[in-house]
């Protein structure tokens, strides 16, 4: 059995941080930044936690936005996502809705988008392999990035 | 020599000397506060709403629970601030508001009052709620998912994620020290190591958790590290890591110790605590999770009873 003071503390403990936590969520919701800071990757091989900052800072390895963000180039609609374009385009479609905004369907119609985990696999081991840095060629080859 | 007397009780009126439930709840909530306040430094407003949202929602719950049973209003005692702090202690500092509700409610009417509320546990209820969630929405739980979007000066990638992932290789650029003053991603309240060590200390020494069941819980983990480490340090971390890392501070001190669903007796509470301390790296060395504190405290929760088998034998007693 509890005393009434002790009630009463416990009642205004809770009413004001309802309060305060509605306040916190509903005033400050989260935002991502506008450029990552890093970035989950999912797949069916596991997920991919890729360090953005690292890759673009000076102290880091200081490479360029379009060292990977390659299309259009020297254009600010390229830093976009990569899975903006390397998708699979919706059924019915001839390419991902990105492919759309710029180009006319005629213009493209011929042109094949590199899957996404493909030019991921490419792009990473590339970099990583020419930098000496990247996955070992042993048992654990996948797990150097992968993780389930 | 036989007739003497080694316990003398007088008889009522007895004087109370004013400790209470609720004394020992807000003793609880003053020693996990360091940690908590260190959490709320790195992670900001987003950790301010889960940690009130929690205690708030444990209170709710059980104010509701006790109106649906009509039994007596019993937020008063603290206890169930006590579980929402816990909680969300655990939470990463982006859960949803859903979640932390979620969270509370299962800790609080499933695993605290269907057993008959306060002192009627089997299970840690704050164990029970995070273990319902981790299973149900395992993605809010690795951290490294979580935290995504914070950069706080320091390796952000969870360091029992990197350990599972690229072995001792991948843990080099950790330094205890570091991880001992929170420098790691983790739960709101679960990553300052010293802030807990302290508020673990400050309880035992006032009596309100018993020294055994923390103390043979981190030897627990200690010592079982230690023998896969000397055994193959290689592919196992050293002791310290898994001392410092993870849940195992916030378990030994806040979690393991629980009252309701711990034993009572000495040897009991040894077993208890070493057992829970084992199984936990056991888990994250051999088992496919990449912590082991919440699943093995719940596991002993469930030998609690029978441990606690182990007494001494009653005076007068033959067989």
């Amino acid at each position: 059995m509890t005393s009434k003071k002790e009630l009463k503390l416990a009642y205004c403990l809770a009413i004001i941080l309802l309060v305060v936590g509605v306040i916190s969520y509903a005033a400050f919701p989260a935002k991502a930044p506008e450029e990552p800071v890093r970035v989950m990757y999912k797949g069916v091989a596991g997920k991919v936690l890729f360090d953005h900052k690292t890759h673009t800072a000076e102290s880091g390895y200081g490479l360029s936005c379009t060292d990977c963000h390659h299309h259009p180039e020297d254009e600010e609609e390229s830093l976009r996502a990569c899975g903006d374009c390397h998708q699979i385009p919706a059924e019915g479609e001839a390419a991902p809705q990105a492919c759309n905004e710029c180009h006319e369907p005629d213009e493209i119609e011929d042109s094949e988008m590199t899957k996404r985990v493909d030019a991921f696999h490419s792009q990473c081991e590339e970099c990583h392999k020419d930098s000496d840095i990247g996955p070992v060629e042993d048992d654990k080859r996948c797990s150097w990035c992968h993780f389930m | 020599m036989l007739n003497q007397k080694k316990l003398i009780v007088s008889h009522a009126p007895f004087c109370h000397d004013g400790s209470s439930i609720s004394a020992r709840s807000y003793h609880m909530m003053l020693a996990a506060l360091p940690a908590v306040l260190i959490g709320i430094f790195q992670y900001g407003i987003p950790a301010v709403g889960v940690v009130s949202l929690s205690i708030s929602f444990a209170m709710i719950w059980e104010l509701a629970i006790n109106k649906v049973t009509r039994r007596a209003i019993s937020i008063g005692d603290g206890n169930a601030a006590v579980i929402g702090l816990l909680l969300a202690m655990l939470l990463p500092a982006t859960s949803p508001w859903w979640l932390v509700i979620t969270g509370t409610f299962v800790a609080v009417v499933i695993g605290k009052h269907i057993f008959g509320g306060i002192g009627g546990n089997p299970f840690n209820p704050v164990l029970i709620g995070l273990a319902i969630l981790m299973v149900s929405w395992k993605d809010f739980f690795d951290f490294n998912e979580a935290l995504v979007n914070y950069d706080l000066g320091f390796a952000m990638a969870y360091p029992l994620s990197v350990l599972k992932q690229l072995g001792p290789a991948g843990i080099v650029k950790y330094s205890m020290i570091d991880l001992l003053i929170g420098q790691q991603a983790g739960g709101i309240g679960a990553t300052f190591g010293l802030g807990l060590i302290l508020g673990g200390i400050y309880l035992i020494i006032r009596g309100f958790i018993r020294w055994e069941i923390s103390v043979s819980f981190l030897a627990g983990v200690f010592f079982t590290a230690l023998v896969f480490n000397l055994n193959n340090p290689a592919n196992y971390a050293s002791p310290l890591f898994h001392l410092l890392t993870g849940y195992t501070l916030i378990g030994a001190f806040f979690l393991a110790s629980e009252d309701s669903s711990s034993p009572v007796n000495f040897i009991s509470m040894l077993i208890y605590g070493a057992s829970a301390g084992i199984m936990t790296v056991l888990i994250r060395n051999i088992g496919a999770n990449v912590d082991g504190v919440v699943l093995a405290i719940l596991l002993m929760n469930l030998i609690n009873p029978l441990v606690d088998r182990i007494r001494p034998k009653a005076l007068g007693k033959v067989v």
